[in-house]
């Protein structure tokens, strides 16, 4: 290689005007912040108007004061959240494909199928904004009135009991097992029947018309019925009651183990993201969960609005992940 | 507070401008949205909501309304014009609306379907407000084995479709029920036929499909044989609907909007199996049967009333119960909870006003639907007259924008593609691509729904005759093979007796081709 060939000088040249701007970039500090300097695109595993997506939209709304380039939602349906998190574990870890991470696709369908096209380890998450406390809940006219009544009922007619969910892996089929199983019935796949349904909205009008006996869903998606008069509540998986919700806690029926079960919205990058990113996404995380307007929105759709930076969010998802893995593993419900 | 008060309050809650004008601009942004394919009512609904939690409740649930429904008309146009529908409510529009198109009566397509539109959309609007309760209990009752049977009972439509070619029609839906078993398996959650591809976990997009099979071919048969019939088409483009037309039709019209009414109450079966089961049911009643497929108007009408006439029928166990039956009223409920209010049983008593305000304002969106409508027609029908060797490639870079557009996925874009060939050798095969469409969509509902019940009885097939549902649709499946039978000897028998005539039931056969 001779010094004096051109293409050398051009490395050189582009080499000086590099450096010359990245210094000049460190030096002018947060004002020409490195990320982001175009759109960024956040990837919705589930589709349109589902809580996933109306919570994340929600979420990119409210931050388009914080973040100088817009955020642009995209969503990616299919495999039950697989598709769009496969999109985002196989990106560049340079931030401008994130994912709204969820308990379904990030952490139940991980624990229970063999078969992902992704790990928890894919993934590096900046944080999680958004709690659904989990409540199961029966028809009112079902003439079961608390918890140990619906055991009862398992126990004494076996493969009668049925419970909806929104599909295998989803939250409410882990969560019917796992509160069966905890409340003393030793084998809930075979004791009582899984129904799932195709989506959240078919599994809370299963309860509703009587063909499943009960579910265990998110409170957002079971409050209004609860209001009407239309469903019972038997318990909250939640450490407090909740407000509006008559119905005794896990722990107050001596269960505590289950506040495990709760649902997450987050935000994930793949495992190579930038630190930049990542402390940009948790300072946006910061203030737009201390923002009172989406704040107000957010719990009027039913949600805890709450802050988890990346450390908190990637320990609280790992002990969910490992809680239950446990319950798969010892009852054996994976799936191949 | 009295009746009349409450009715009073809901008067000036709806009267006020900024409801009139939500609802315009929703019938607007909703006709714009649904006429680009691959930008379907729903997401148009989904992207409109956010603006909503600004509004007052009626403002905002009426914007979404006008979405709504402006996006299932709306979706006709392409459906007609570039024989690509906008949403998959519009499917079954392609069938006749695009052979009229292509013999030059656009205007005409485009005029009936508005007007079957808006006449569906009050049939359905008046079910709501008059027979809510009633319907609400009625769709109650669907568990899994009603589900099937009801199933069961539309996949008769593939013989209705298919007409005289009933094994072409039986060949073109197994196909549809192959590739519709792609994908997550419901009960056990396992992979089915993905073959190692995470793209294939969700199975195949219903919207690319739909656009790789009817959009597709034309475009590939264009570029094999290019032949520019133009002049003709410019000539006739104008033309529009009569009274008498309208006249002829309203019967069938009527029956649309009475089926989409119902099976819209019904949480979880949407527009497009309404629009083919009053299509079907159309053909299988009129006096000029042989001309279904090949641009009758009264095709235009059936499908056009089926999928609007679901529109004010799916909020009722929206409104009545608080269950979401779609996902469109599932983003409605969003916009109801944003503002506190919980849709239920209570809504009448906690919120009358707020309720018979939204009745009022969907009867003034059928008028608003039937101005902006005719604008659009006008402002749209000139695509009729543009040169197909300027529209096809146009066409063509809607359907990769529209495919991709949906799952911001190239993989779909690719699966679109390989669609429209399949659709090619089908068309070539003169077998008619409608019944695989009906299977792609029936198929995965068919199964679920019988694996659920299944579940249900611990294997017990005496629960697909639980209850008078079941019984009504097994009936129902009954007498409609009956008469398929009876009529089809009936014409083997005139056939032989009649000297040969030109094959019937190339429902999709192609300009290009003839």
């Amino acid at each position: 290689m001779t010094i004096s060939s051109p293409i050398a000088k051009i490395k050189k040249t582009v080499f000086k005007v590099v450096s010359l701007v990245s210094v000049s970039a460190l030096l002018a500090g947060p004002v020409f912040a490195d990320y982001p300097q175009r759109p960024i695109s956040l990837i919705i595993p589930f589709g349109t108007g589902g809580p996933t997506d109306i919570s994340a939209r929600a979420l990119a709304r409210s931050l388009t004061d914080e973040v100088a380039k817009p955020i642009v939602i995209v969503n990616q349906t299919g495999g039950g959240g697989a598709v769009g998190s496969a999109t985002v574990a196989n990106t560049r870890g340079d931030g401008y494909k994130m994912l709204a991470a969820r308990t379904g696709s990030q952490s139940v369908s991980l624990a229970m199928k063999s078969n992902m096209p992704y790990s928890l380890a894919d993934f590096k998450f900046v944080g999680i904004y958004e709690l659904n406390p989990i409540v199961c809940v029966t028809r009112s006219e079902s003439g079961i009135e608390s918890m140990s009544q619906l055991i009862d009922l398992v126990k004494s007619k076996p493969k009668t009991v049925t419970y909806s969910s929104s599909g295998v892996g989803a939250l409410q089929h882990l969560a019917g097992v796992m509160v069966l199983n905890a409340f003393g019935v030793e084998n809930p796949l075979e004791e009582a029947i899984h129904l799932p349904m195709n989506g959240g909205g078919g599994a809370a009008t299963a309860v509703l018309n009587g063909t499943a006996t009960f579910v265990c869903a998110n409170s957002s998606s079971v409050a209004g019925f609860i209001n009407n008069g239309q469903m019972k509540p038997l318990m909250v998986a939640t450490k407090d009651r909740v407000e509006g919700i008559d119905a005794p806690t896990a722990a107050e029926l001596g269960h505590p183990e289950l506040e495990k079960l709760v649902g997450w919205t987050g935000i994930a990058g793949p495992k190579s993201l930038k630190n930049e990113s990542v402390e940009a996404w948790t300072q946006w995380l910061k203030t737009t969960t201390s923002e009172p307007g989406f704040v107000d929105t957010m719990t009027r759709l039913g949600s805890q609005v709450v802050y988890m930076g990346p450390a908190d969010a990637e320990e609280f998802i790992h002990a969910q992940y490992t809680a239950f893995r446990g319950i798969v593993e010892k009852l054996g419900m994976q799936i191949n | 507070m009295s009746f009349l008060d409450t009715l009073l309050e809901a008067l000036s809650l709806v009267t006020q401008s900024g409801s009139i004008l939500a609802l315009a601009i929703g019938v607007v942004i909703g006709v714009i949205c649904g006429a680009i394919p691959g930008m379907s009512a729903t997401m148009a609904v989904a992207l409109t909501l956010p603006f909503t939690f600004a509004l007052e409740p009626v403002v905002g649930i009426l914007l979404l309304l006008g979405v709504y429904k402006g996006g299932i008309f709306g979706g006709s146009i392409p459906a007609i014009l570039i024989k690509t529908p906008g949403t998959p409510a519009s499917s079954a529009t392609i069938l006749d609306g695009h052979p009229m198109a292509e013999n030059g009566q656009a205007g005409k397509a485009l005029g009936m379907a508005l007007y079957a539109s808006c006449t569906a959309d009050i049939i359905s609007n008046l079910a709501l407000i008059l027979f809510a309760g009633w319907l609400a209990s009625f769709a109650m009752g669907f568990g899994p084995p009603e589900f099937f049977t009801l199933m069961v009972f539309s996949l008769m439509i593939i013989a209705g479709i298919s007409g005289d070619q009933l094994m072409k029609g039986l060949v073109a839906a197994v196909l549809g029920l192959l590739l519709a078993t792609v994908g997550l398996d419901l009960v056990y959650g396992t992979d089915r036929f993905i073959m190692g591809n995470v793209n294939l976990m969700g199975g195949l997009n219903f919207i690319v499909v739909l656009i790789g099979l009817f959009a597709l071919p034309e475009i590939i048969a264009f570029a094999i044989h290019p032949s520019d019939k133009h002049g003709n088409v410019r000539q006739l483009g104008g033309e529009h609907v009569t009274f008498g037309e309208y006249k002829r039709c309203f019967r069938t019209i009527c029956r649309g909007g009475v089926i989409g009414a119902i099976l819209g109450s019904i949480p979880g079966i949407g527009a497009a199996p309404s629009a083919f089961l009053s299509y079907s049911e159309a053909r299988r009643k009129s006096p000029n049967k042989a001309n279904f497929g090949k641009g009758e108007i009264e095709g235009v009408a059936a499908s056009e009333a089926g999928n609007n006439g679901v529109c004010g029928s799916t909020l009722i166990p929206l409104l009545a119960l608080g269950i979401p039956g779609d996902v469109v009223t599932a983003i409605i409920i969003g916009a109801f909870m944003v503002h506190g209010i919980q849709p239920g049983p209570l809504l009448f008593q906690d919120h009358g006003s707020l309720v018979y305000a939204l009745f009022m304002g969907l009867i003034l969106s059928s008028v608003f639907l039937l101005f902006f409508g005719s604008f659009s027609i006008r402002i749209f029908k000139y695509i009729a007259d543009v040169p197909k060797s300027i529209l096809l490639p146009a066409v063509l870079i809607l359907c990769v924008f529209g495919s991709y557009a949906i799952n911001n996925s190239l993989f779909d874009v690719m699966v679109m593609f390989a669609l429209g060939w399949l659709g090619y050798f089908l068309m070539r095969l003169e077998i008619p691509a409608a019944p695989f469409l009906i299977a792609f969509i029936l198929g995965p509902l068919l199964e679920d729904n019988f694996r659920q019940s299944m579940l249900m009885s611990n294997g017990n097939f005496e629960i697909l005759f639980r209850g008078w549902i079941t019984w009504g649709f097994w009936i129902l499946t009954a007498v409609t093979l009956f008469c398929l039978i009876k009529s089809h000897f009936a014409t083997k028998k005139t056939d032989s007796q009649s000297p040969p005539k030109p094959e019937a039931g190339n429902n999709l056969k192609g300009e290009a081709l003839s």
